[in-house]
């Protein structure tokens, strides 16, 4: 019966074996003997962290003209006006990467800045 | 592409295992690709199905290893598109689960690596993006329009603005495919340059096969590395599902 292994999962909440009713204390107990330590699952790889965001930042770049100028060729090809369609598009497209690259670099900022701001503050300072 | 397996690019092939022969001038076969997918959803399985079968209120080392990855997931779409996203957990841990596990498998020997298509990238990101639209104009009707239409522009930019935020809508689906794809077919093409200069080396001889330890262990570094890509990855791609997601419940910003 004390067995930790033999702990499963009671039927109804009601009905808690003897085992696991004081579980939430004994976890308290256990969770204050030990040292007060960080959370072991950091997503943020720093190495690559750089690179990551360098490669997502080129891509929505890039997709954005790449979209805007097949979107422009469509049109041309469709209404026989080439080039023009083409070239509004294509710099429509410029705009509208320019503005994923700003919206994706605020996406990155805005988790980083209340946790890791001394840490984002060291890599401003380079 | 030249039948000969050092070359780079002879570990995208993908080849038939089972011939379905041609419907209508189309093949159908079932390939080394469909091989390394059915293995991915049977190691999901694995992970995700035997070892909580017993629930155990204990866990063991496997349950608690599904747990993490059933609480990452939740934690992940909870943090980026908030609780009501919920009901597209199942579409999100898929996501998820499948690229981390087939990136992985993708990265044994003789084996092939799903996301190196760009076809499977594509469409992937082809399923999100008509998830978020259909479930966006569903939830929110017309109003799922806003989303091009920032809030505080004046009237006389507005015409150029909301081209400008249509392009950048219809951009994601590619710069989501792309992203995910490019990583996984960079990776392995590097891998296999490395692989291929220790064969190469190894012909010359004595000294070719000394030297031939230095692109070894440039091989044993970028696979290492690849692991990390691989899981980042397929993690990037998850959470910028849930970016997306959040503009279906959030259409105006």
């Amino acid at each position: 019966m004390r067995d930790p292994h033999d702990t499963k999962r009671p039927e109804k909440p009601g009905d808690d074996s003897p085992d696991t009713s004081d579980l939430a204390a004994r976890i308290a107990r256990a969770r204050a003997a030990q040292p007060e330590r960080k959370l072991p699952v950091d997503v943020k790889v720093p190495g690559l962290n750089g690179a990551s965001r360098g490669y997502r930042l080129a891509s929505e770049f890039v997709a954005a003209i790449v979209v805007g100028g097949a979107l422009g060729y469509g049109i041309d090809f469709v209404a026989h006006t080439r080039p023009w369609a083409m070239i509004v598009l294509l710099l429509l497209g410029f705009a509208a990467g320019v503005r994923n690259i700003v919206r994706a670099s605020a996406e990155m900022n805005k988790p980083a800045a209340p946790s890791e701001a001394a840490a984002s503050d060291d890599e401003t300072k380079h | 592409m030249a039948e000969n397996p050092i070359e780079p690019i002879h570990q995208f092939q993908v080849r038939d295992i089972v011939p379905f022969g041609d419907v209508g001038g189309v093949h159908f076969g079932f390939t080394n690709s469909g091989l390394l997918m059915v293995a991915t959803v049977i190691v999901i399985s694995a992970i995700m199905l035997v070892p909580t079968a017993q629930r155990r209120l204990v866990p063991t080392r496997l349950q608690l290893v599904a747990e993490q990855f059933y609480s990452f997931v939740v934690d992940m779409i909870e943090a980026s598109t908030g609780h009501e996203a919920m009901r597209f957990f199942p579409l999100i841990f898929s996501l998820f689960s499948f690229l981390l596990i087939s990136n992985w498998l993708g990265l044994l020997p003789y084996s092939f690596t799903v996301a190196s298509q760009v076809i499977v990238t594509s469409l992937l990101a082809a399923l999100v993006f008509l998830t978020v639209l259909i479930y966006g104009l569903l939830r929110n009707g017309l109003g799922f329009f806003k989303l091009f239409v920032p809030s505080g522009i004046p009237w006389y930019v507005i015409w150029l603005v909301v081209p400008i935020e249509f392009i950048s809508f219809l951009s994601r689906p590619v710069s989501h495919s792309m992203r995910l794809w490019g990583n996984m077919l960079a990776g392995h093409i590097v891998l296999a340059v490395f692989g291929g200069m220790i064969v190469g080396l190894s012909t010359i001889g004595f000294l070719g096969w000394l030297t031939a330890v230095l692109p070894l262990g440039m091989a044993v570094a970028l696979l290492s590395l690849e692991l990390l890509v691989g899981a980042l990855q397929a993690f990037v791609f998850a959470v910028l599902a849930c970016v997306y997601l959040h503009d279906a419940f959030h259409p105006a910003h």
